[in-house]
């Protein structure tokens, strides 16, 4: 009786992946690196979560309700920075992002725009509101104008993106009518881009709204002006109120801006299906 | 479906339209990415001819059909529409022929989200300032235009209802209607039925027909299916990797044309009707 004899099997040589391993070293060393240059040390985390419930019996124990009018004031201020920036910088993505669209402007025309939309997309809305306030001052206005150009970077993304996304057809029968570039954006593309770009301009008024909160840091006024200065001051039980007038507007905000774009969206969605008996 | 009258310009108002031959002389089309779509594409239809246009797709006949609104530049040859040279025009003077030049598509191509009236409007263009056309304003002129379509088509009611929620039929119906408002002189239809059920597919070949026995009007229709194109066309041209391998009436076409055009056997799926 002989066992029989046993094949030896053809294994693939395992691959090997050094791009990927390099990969894992790197963010390893970098995260080292980064940890061990800003000395942060374990003690100093075993503080955190008692200094956390210090704040924050210090914040909410005994909040300071004179403040009240003036939170809600100044959030109101943040809120129409937020809309009129938006505003502004809808208009202006969309006039500058639909001649971005492949298929709408020539590539020097397409070109130098993305350019433009990527260096303001690589600048923060609180610096351009450093630079521009050189010229218009500590106002509200700036905090607006700022949020207008720092949305362009991305809003007139979104827009070329969207009008890309917007299928061939009714354009080239737009094209074959006898019909002008003009044309072809207005009937041939705009009307099935609008609702996702209403949906998007909405979208762009919530993080402005945050932004916004952001942007009062540097004294453009609004809610953010004033958490910093009671903040310096130490004034606790005003800033935890402060705090909580912020988080709920902006989370109103967010659920009220939230519904309408889904209804936006989901309507767009609904009446092209519907049957109109 | 057939109780409204198409050619009848009821109101008196009189059609600009004058029906023009179409001529193709050695036309090649090449792509820029190297596809040879037509090869050397002789063919004159003469006015108010109905002509269908079959091979199996990747055949060029979506291309030739495009050739001749200038939508697809020729690579060599001439195309001539009327008295116009279509691969001698460019800008305005280009648009100003598309103008004259109706056509519908298999998927349509309507603004879904816009009404019937805007999207049959669209045919006013050519016609139009640009100003006018971006606010989606019409002259009393071009409203009477677009209704005048729509009802000769069989779609007034819908006037003011969203293209997007209609049916296949309605939509190219409406398609039909865009095209009729610019009061064409040539009218090309690019398998304007491959998307719809055979009883839809044949009152949207029957309302082509009639546009051509009733207005005159010069109609390139591209086909793949044989039996559309015996019953509704008198005229049948065969494409075959981009050469013209067939000329000749539609009727008379046996299914041996047939499988010579498509290059292999014919199959049930060549005819709308099993």
């Amino acid at each position: 009786m002989t066992a029989p004899a046993i094949a030896p099997l053809a294994i693939p040589a395992r691959p090997r992946k050094p791009l990927v391993r390099a990969a894992w070293a790197l963010v390893t060393v970098a995260l080292i690196a980064a940890w061990w240059h800003l000395d942060i040390g374990l003690r100093d985390l075993a503080t955190l979560p008692p200094d956390i419930v210090h704040y924050t019996r210090l914040m909410f124990t005994d909040p300071d309700l004179t403040a009240l009018p003036d939170a809600f004031f100044q959030t109101w201020r943040s809120v129409a920075m937020a809309w009129v920036g938006a505003l502004l910088g809808v208009v202006l993505s969309t006039l500058l992002g639909i001649p971005a669209a492949a298929g709408v402007g020539p590539w020097w025309v397409r070109l130098p725009l993305r350019g433009l939309f990527a260096v303001i997309r690589a600048v923060p809305e609180v610096v351009i509101a450093i630079i521009i306030l050189t010229v218009t001052g500590l106002t509200p206005f700036t905090g607006a104008l700022a949020l207008a150009i720092g949305g362009i970077g991305t809003h007139a993304k979104w827009t070329y993106e969207t009008i890309e996304a917007v299928p061939s057809g009714t354009s080239e029968a737009v094209t074959a009518a006898g019909g002008n570039l003009a044309q072809v954006i207005r009937w041939g593309l705009w009307p099935a881009a609008a609702p996702e770009l209403m949906s998007l301009a909405l979208y762009r008024f919530e993080i402005n709204v945050r932004t916004s909160a952001i942007l009062g840091l540097i004294g453009v006024g609004g809610i953010g002006d004033l958490l910093t200065g009671y903040t310096q001051h130490r004034q606790w039980d005003t800033v935890g109120v402060l705090i909580v007038v912020v988080i709920a507007v902006t989370m109103s905000i967010d659920a009220v801006s939230g519904r309408i774009r889904r209804r936006i969206m989901e309507g767009a969605r609904v009446r092209d299906v519907e049957r109109s008996a | 479906m057939s109780a409204h009258a198409l050619g009848a310009e009821a109101g008196g108002a009189p059609s600009a339209s004058a029906s023009w031959p179409v001529e193709l002389k050695d036309v090649t089309v090449r792509y820029p990415n190297g596809v040879v779509a037509l090869k050397g594409v002789s063919v004159r239809i003469e006015p108010g001819e109905i002509v269908a246009v079959v091979g199996l797709s990747g055949s060029g006949k979506s291309t030739l059909i495009r050739t001749i609104n200038g939508l697809v530049p020729v690579t060599e040859g001439t195309v001539t529409v009327g008295d116009h040279v279509v691969s001698e025009l460019r800008g305005r003077a280009l648009r100003e022929l598309r103008g004259h030049v109706g056509m519908i598509f298999q998927a349509f191509n309507l603004a879904d989200r816009a009404s019937v009236f805007h999207n049959v409007l669209v045919g006013r263009f050519a016609h139009t300032p640009t100003w006018r056309t971006l606010i989606g304003a019409a002259s009393p002129r071009d409203r009477e235009v677009v209704m005048r379509a729509l009802d000769s088509v069989g779609m007034l009611e819908k006037v003011w209802g969203r293209a997007g929620a209609l049916s296949g039929g309605q939509k190219q119906r409406v398609a039909i209607a865009r095209a009729l408002s610019q009061e064409p002189s040539v009218m090309l239809a690019d398998e304007p039925v491959a998307s719809l059920d055979p009883p839809t597919a044949h009152s949207v070949m029957r309302d082509l027909e009639r546009i051509n026995q009733e207005r005159g009007l010069t109609v390139l229709v591209n086909l793949h299916l044989m039996d559309l194109a015996r019953q509704y066309t008198t005229r049948m041209i065969g494409l075959r990797q981009g050469e013209l391998v067939y000329d000749g009436p539609a009727a008379d076409a046996t299914d041996a044309d047939f499988e010579a055009i498509y290059g292999r056997p014919i199959q049930p799926r060549d005819r709308l009707d099993r």
